[in-house]
């Protein structure tokens, strides 16, 4: 039998040779030579399947045609960057033809982030109007702005899905998380809400794709601290199509926004329309004051898309560049109005409602309670101002009744495009906003009392976004986003 | 009709009315047609005008399409054909020699309509030929020359005399946020 001190130095020595193999070990993996440290992680990393579909082919003559709208190649994948020419469908207009190719990306982009997130071909999802959730409500692939601006600075996460407390009790699958705060009810520059026929508030949300979100995390510019610690210039990383070149340069999706207007839908009273829109199951979290009036607290309401925007950053488009979508019932153009050839219904103009002032702010106090009822009777009277250039609006409208045609039968016939705004100049010296075309766009939904062409007080996607900054003193500006200015 | 002056131009007031009577400017996609080779032609009696290159005045990719408000007033003149005339005459010849037959060699209802031109190409605004024949009289009338109109919102933030002053006009700038604290671009940038 040994005694219990020749067991105790076996025990250590032996303790002591595990622990030298495993710090060995621990050190080989770090030291030796030709073993390299994981590369940080790449922020814009290659993407195999850019879909660089044109807006036109060639035939057998040489002569450009519109590229057929079918499946093949249309849900091939999201573009990376856009594909346009200024040869094309108009004689000697390189305006018209870049403006239709971009149109064609933007459909294309559309199309892209409204795929099922489980991989299907848009319009086969499980629910009505094969809807479903997804690829930007997936948080794999989006991230809401709240989820990354976190209170008190935090540092964000890629992928978590953060269900406040007051939530939990009503989560359950596939539902989203939206959390309010003043610009998820009341539009930009606090210009005021927007009140549905139902007389609920229309809600906003904005979300990011993960290159934009690594940039921000890689630069700390999440929080205040942050921003002003960061003394660089803020360029988010950009999307390219690959090369032709095998050697070449491979395709990158960039830094992509997403901007979605939603109404309520009242699963019962509206169960007649519920299939002409794209639905979500929200838990709304009133996080209180100062964000809400009420709250903390969690309602579960069903949403109906609106409005959809994209600003993508692309090679040639460092303004990036801004895709409208709208839902087809939101308001009629103003020349229907004049002339009578109006919807039965809309989400925000009753067409009994004989010269109501139309494109009005509603009358204050804008916050609403966990009902999310406005407080009186008023409903908005929206109308779409004419804004765009003639060509441009046949244009759309051929490239609409096509791709909606396309899409027939699915809840995503009920969205048009309304344009893309893209810089025609975009390495100008003079003009930082690359000579945007066209000059103005707004969404109904999102930008309903900015429609117009004045310079300055009309909406303009590039010219307002140029002036976003950091929160760093002096303000620097902050690549066409204002999401930096949210940063806690 | 909507008046474009510069306090409501600032004020945003005219907006809404400004898009629907600007409108007839923004409806003529460019194409080879007819009334597309008198904007050609109107854009190279421009730059001979203004001393400003075709491809500035009219850029090959042009979402904003001054050229055709500024060659609707034009038109609305009387003497507009008898001036395309006189260019179309000399357009062969330089621009220094071209403007010189507008301005000095044709006649004062041209000369003053050229004129009236060159002030639409630097301020945006529409100088009646006449008024500016008035003013340039022995005895001119006491008040300064006014314009007759700021012919749109446009044309309010189009105008070259911002540019080669490497400035903005009032109330609108495309440059960023703290441009103020820097050095504007050269006027090459500008102009070139």
């Amino acid at each position: 039998m040994r005694d219990r001190g020749s067991l105790s130095v076996e025990v250590m020595v032996v303790l002591g040779l595990v622990a030298l193999i495993v710090w060995s070990t621990s050190s080989f993996a770090q030291q030796t030579p030709g073993s390299r440290p994981n590369p940080p992680r790449d922020i814009n990393p290659p993407v195999t399947s850019c879909n660089v579909t044109a807006d036109t082919i060639a035939d057998k003559s040489g002569n450009l045609i519109p590229n057929p709208i079918k499946e093949t190649p249309l849900t091939l994948g999201q573009p990376c960057q856009q594909v346009v020419n200024g040869r094309g469908l108009v004689k000697d207009n390189i305006l018209a033809n870049r403006q239709r190719g971009f149109d064609f990306y933007s459909w294309l982009t559309f199309i892209a982030l409204n795929s099922p997130a489980d991989g299907k071909t848009i319009g086969q999802g499980p629910r009505p109007g094969g809807d479903a959730l997804t690829k930007w409500e997936d948080l794999t692939n989006y991230r809401p702005l709240a989820d990354v601006m976190l209170p008190k600075g935090s540092k964000p996460t890629w992928g978590t899905r953060i269900v406040p407390p007051q939530c939990r009790r009503l989560d359950g699958p596939n539902k989203i998380v939206f959390k309010l705060g003043e610009e998820a009810f009341n539009q930009p520059f606090k210009s005021g809400p927007l009140i549905d026929q139902d007389g609920n508030y229309a809600l906003f949300d904005i979300l990011m794709n993960r290159p934009m979100f690594d940039f921000i995390l890689k630069n700390g510019l999440y929080n205040k601290p942050g921003q002003e610690k960061f003394n660089g210039k803020i360029e988010f990383p950009s999307g390219n199509n690959p090369g032709d070149d095998p050697n070449a340069e491979p395709g990158r999706m960039g830094a992509i926004m997403v901007k979605v207007s939603w109404r309520i839908l009242d699963p019962d009273k509206d169960k007649g329309l519920l299939h002409q829109f794209h639905t979500a199951d929200a838990l709304i979290y009133f996080p209180g004051p100062p964000a809400t009036k009420t709250g903390p607290l969690c309602v579960e309401k069903k949403l109906g898309l609106i409005g959809f925007h994209v600003a993508h950053k692309t090679k040639f488009a460092p303004q990036w560049v801004w895709t409208s979508f709208e839902h087809v019932s939101n308001v009629p153009d103003q020349a229907d109005v004049d002339s009578g050839e109006l919807l039965p219904r809309y989400n925000f103009y009753n067409p009994a409602c004989k010269g109501c002032a139309v494109n009005q702010t509603p009358p204050t106090p804008w916050d609403p309670d966990a009902s999310l009822k406005f407080h009186s009777g008023y409903r908005s009277q929206v109308t779409r101002v004419h804004m765009l250039p003639e060509p441009v609006i046949d244009e759309v409208k051929k490239l609409n009744d096509q791709f909606r045609a396309f899409l027939k039968d699915t809840v995503w016939e009920n969205y048009i495009l309304l344009t893309t705004q893209w810089p025609s100049d975009f390495a100008s010296k003079t003009d930082p906003t690359g000579a945007p075309a066209p000059t103005y766009l707004a969404n109904t939904t999102l930008e309903t009392y900015s429609q117009g062409r004045t310079p300055l007080a009309s909406s303009s996607c590039m010219a307002c976004h140029n002036n976003a900054t950091t929160q760093h003193v002096p303000a620097t500006s902050s690549d066409f986003t204002f999401i930096l200015e949210k940063a806690h | 009709m909507t008046n474009f002056t510069r306090r409501n131009m600032l004020t945003g007031a005219v907006g809404a009315t400004a898009a629907v009577a600007t409108a007839v400017n923004f409806t003529t996609p460019v194409s080879a047609d007819e009334a597309d080779d008198d904007l050609a032609s109107f854009v190279k009696m421009s730059s001979a005008l203004t001393g400003i290159d075709e491809a500035r005045l009219a850029p090959a990719v042009d979402p904003i399409q001054i050229k055709r408000e500024y060659l609707a007033a034009a038109k609305a003149d009387q003497s507009f054909d008898r001036l395309m005339e006189v260019f179309q005459a000399n357009q062969s010849q330089p621009p220094a020699m071209i403007a010189d037959m507008i301005l000095n060699q044709s006649g004062p209802d041209i000369c003053y309509l050229g004129r009236s031109i060159i002030l639409a190409w630097y301020l945006g605004a529409w100088y009646d030929p006449d008024n500016l024949k008035e003013h340039n009289s022995p005895n001119p009338p006491p008040r300064p020359v006014t314009p007759d109109k700021i012919i749109s919102p446009a044309a309010y933030t189009q105008g070259w005399a911002w540019r080669v002053a490497q400035a903005h006009p009032m109330g609108y700038s495309e440059l960023r946020f703290g441009y103020w604290s820097k050095e504007p671009p050269s006027l090459n940038d500008f102009t070139k």
